[in-house]
């Protein structure tokens, strides 16, 4: 089942001199894990504000296309009746939370509380994602005093708490340790499995190669190639296109990989087959 | 003499509650990564070799002379750190003016702190966009800007506060690029990062920090072969390094080179 | 400090009566005695409020703000005793310059009054969590917009200390001079002031976006994580609270 549809979509900020998006058209899947890659300024964050309806609502400016997402279009709704379809989690945690409440507990419940949901199903709610994102025991802490790591997980626990049907991720895990990142990008592929569909920007390639199932790479505004890792990353463009390969995949073509070859390894698992494969190399 | 010595630092930010516990460290100019759990001390150590906070216990020692003897702004000569958000110190309307700012403020003559201001944007690759309002540019640009800020300064010792947070491909190996640079001047640079890939591409020494104190200190290829205490510091191998691991190379791999040069030794032909 | 606000945080039969109540009681007292300007009411409204600061254990904290304000009670009573329009009457001499009754007794009426002003307010800003009251607000129909920019302000502008001092840390790590005479002070201002204004309009734009995301101008009937049933003890202390209020601009208009 289709979850998001774009069609044609290009976007231009009020008062900047280029499009920030152009003519981007791509289709996902209910329950997909996708990746968005690209260099800065490439349009990343433009297209996450564009599935929220952050863009053209908030933003105003120059809107054309179409952009589909749980059945809804988002030029005919407002950002709050999507906000219960499809959640974003920005960049910077900090100024995520709302400066309203004194406690992580009461904090997740704000966005529940503007949505009416019931206090029963509230609690329920809340103690699901402080177990899920492993800050049960900062329940009485005030948000502000949290380390950046804890309140990006707490920003996260704020929008998977309103349970919708899909959850954007602009670069969640910048602030976190690798545990950390490893953390989040489990839970992600759990909420995945369980029906979720996932669009996460990122910049750490490798954990992106072995979690997601399909990579967008964005330049200059537009959608380059919309394809499985293992395809994407076979490409011999990509640094001319402001991205890189996963360190694996630049090993397999240091030590003989045919730079003809449509399908690449991009994860530990993968490379490890392929090097067995071609050099009958026994390893653990 | 060690370029930067610290000597049983302990430090707390309340009393009772010791943040930093007897750090014992010398540095000459190799380059150090200090890497650890979030909330372990490393902001507060540099903040600390800085001269922002002052030590509860213990001594600083820059290029021998104790920081209780220097104020922020002499220390500001030796030693420069950049901050992890360039939001907290961009205040002027164009990119040169920002990044003159710092050495105007060592009292050198206008002449001289342009220059150095015109050679830091260039090391950053910056320089097309001197006469830019910084808030204008993207946030990764503005960290360029604030890494050209402090290399203006010209100090001896260089401190970076997470430089890859954020930070795109193109980003990554202007910062790779700068590293080298500043390698080649034998400067000391010290940096904190979550980014083990990082580490093992750029730095031939690494800090653990955990809960205040130091548990390791070695070189890098040492500390990445310690799988255990890298896991009970939230921390993991860098990828390359795993890849080595998996395939049974004996070598701690840090590098596609060392990997490739490694790799090619011990295949078994099929 | 988290967040700005006056609130002891203690036990006490005040403390666990709901804000709504206390603010009925504190805006019903402080307009009775205006509405029955007599010294019997004024004081008699003064140790009802007394009492129940006792009661909330909060006296202590009135006593500066009480203080304070007995510098200002003399002022009056030093120039209403002088100068009052409907002096007649000497009270007393100082310096051979007189003091006149009338005067004097106008300055009592406006200092009784003030002073039970301060304390019926004390009621509500010592005994009341901010964010209670608000929240009570709002669930009586105050908008939720005006609710959360009270909340909000209560704890941001404190969290703009912590900002402050990164600022300072950044620039004093490029060697600014924050310290020594009044010329190197106010030339630290701008590249403490500019960073300071940036990065609080990013941080405003950036988190009406996360509101909007969270459904804040959602369509829905708001709800609430916690139940506060108001009890029927209140209801009765709320309506007999407004009785007397009726009962005093009754008294007010017959005489």
């Amino acid at each position: 089942m289709k979850k998001i549809v774009v069609e044609g979509l290009s976007y231009k900020y009020p008062l900047a001199k280029k499009l920030s998006l152009n003519n981007l058209s791509f289709t996902i899947e209910q329950g997909e894990f996708i990746g968005i890659i690209g260099a800065n300024l490439s349009g990343k964050t433009t297209l996450c504000q564009a599935l929220v309806g952050l863009v053209p609502h908030f933003y105003h400016g120059s809107f054309k296309g179409k952009v589909i997402v749980a059945g809804m279009n988002t030029m005919e709704h407002n950002i709050a009746g999507l906000a219960e379809k499809v959640g974003l989690v920005f960049q910077n945690p900090f100024n995520q939370i709302s400066g309203a409440k004194l406690t992580v507990y009461e904090e997740i419940a704000f966005s529940l509380e503007n949505l009416g949901i019931p206090q029963d199903e509230m609690i329920r709610r809340i103690e699901e994602v402080l177990e899920l994102l492993d800050i049960h025991h900062l329940r009485a802490h005030n948000p502000f005093q949290l380390s950046g790591g804890q309140m990006q997980r707490l920003a996260i626990a704020s929008i998977m708490a309103i349970q919708p049907e899909i959850i954007v991720l602009d670069e969640p895990t910048s602030q976190l340790d690798p545990q950390g990142t490893e953390e989040v990008f489990k839970t992600v592929q759990q909420l995945s499995s369980q029906g979720v569909t996932i669009i996460m920007v990122e910049h750490k390639i490798e954990k992106l190669a072995a979690y997601a199932q399909k990579i967008a790479l964005l330049h200059e505004g537009e959608l380059i190639d919309f394809a499985p890792p293992e395809q994407l990353f076979a490409r011999t463009d990509l640094h001319k296109l402001g991205v890189r390969p996963p360190i694996f995949t630049q090993v397999v073509k240091g030590i003989g990989l045919d730079n003809n070859e449509s399908k690449v390894p991009v994860t530990l698992k993968d490379t490890y087959e392929w090097v067995v494969k071609k050099f009958g190399h026994s390893g653990s | 003499m060690d370029t930067l010595v610290v000597k049983n630092l302990s430090f707390a930010y309340q009393p009772g509650i010791e943040v930093l516990k007897e750090i014992n460290l010398s540095f000459t100019n190799c380059p150090t990564a200090i890497i650890g759990q979030n909330g372990a001390g490393k902001t507060t150590f540099v903040k600390l070799l800085k001269g922002l906070l002052q030590p509860i216990q213990g001594d600083i020692l820059v290029k021998g002379k104790n920081t209780k003897e220097y104020s922020v702004a002499s220390l500001t000569k030796h030693i420069g750190l950049i901050f992890q958000n360039p939001n907290d110190q961009i205040f002027k309307s164009n990119v040169l003016d920002e990044v003159m700012f710092g050495p105007l403020n060592l009292k050198i003559d206008l002449e001289e702190a342009r220059e150095n201001a015109l050679e830091a944007l260039k090391q950053v690759q910056m320089e097309d966009k001197i006469k830019d309002n910084p808030y204008d540019l993207s946030l990764a640009e503005r960290k360029l800007i604030s890494i050209a800020s402090v290399l203006a300064m010209k100090p001896d010792i260089i401190i970076f506060d997470e430089p890859t947070i954020a930070q795109d491909y193109r980003g990554m190996e202007i910062i790779k690029k700068i590293i080298y640079e500043l390698k080649s001047q034998n400067k000391l640079i010290i940096t904190i990062t979550h980014d083990m890939d990082f580490v093992a591409d750029n730095f031939s020494r690494v800090i653990i920090f955990q809960k205040g104190r130091v548990i390791l200190d070695g070189f890098t290829k040492d500390a990445f072969s310690q799988k255990d205490i890298l896991r009970n510091s939230f921390l993991e191998q860098p990828h390359i390094t795993q890849l080595g691991r998996k395939l049974l190379i004996p070598e701690t791999i840090l590098t596609i080179e060392d990997f490739i040069r490694n790799f090619k030794s011990f295949t078994i032909p099929s | 400090m988290k967040s700005i606000s006056l609130y002891v945080d203690i036990q006490s039969p005040i403390h666990s009566i709901d804000p709504i109540t206390k603010l009925i009681y504190t805006l019903v007292f402080i307009l009775v005695p205006y509405i029955l300007p007599h010294y019997e009411i004024a004081i008699s409204c003064l140790i009802l409020t007394l009492i129940i600061l006792l009661t909330a254990k909060v006296i202590r904290q009135v006593i500066p703000i009480v203080s304070l304000s007995l510098l200002l009670i003399s002022t009056i009573f030093i120039i209403q005793g002088l100068f009052y329009p409907g002096n007649s009457i000497t009270a007393f001499k100082v310096i051979g310059i007189a003091f006149y009754h009338e005067g004097l007794r106008y300055a009592l009426g406006i200092s009784l009054k003030f002073i039970n002003l301060l304390c019926c307010s004390a009621i509500i800003i010592l005994t009341t969590r901010p964010s209670d009251l608000i929240e009570a607000l709002v669930r009586l129909g105050l908008s939720p917009k005006l609710g959360y920019v009270m909340s909000s302000v209560l704890q941001i502008i404190p969290q703009m200390t912590g900002t402050t001092q990164k600022i300072l840390d950044a620039q004093r790590s490029r060697g600014l001079e924050t310290e020594g005479n009044i010329f190197i002070r106010v030339k630290a201002y701008i590249p403490l002031l500019i960073p300071l204004v940036m990065n609080s309009l990013i941080e405003t734009n950036e988190r009406s976006m996360a509101l909007e995301v969270r459904a804040f101008n959602s369509k829905h009937r708001r709800t609430f994580l916690f139940e506060k049933k108001t009890s029927k003890k209140m209801l009765v202390i709320r309506y007999l609270i407004l009785v007397f209020l009726l009962g005093a601009i009754l008294w007010r208009f017959i005489k």
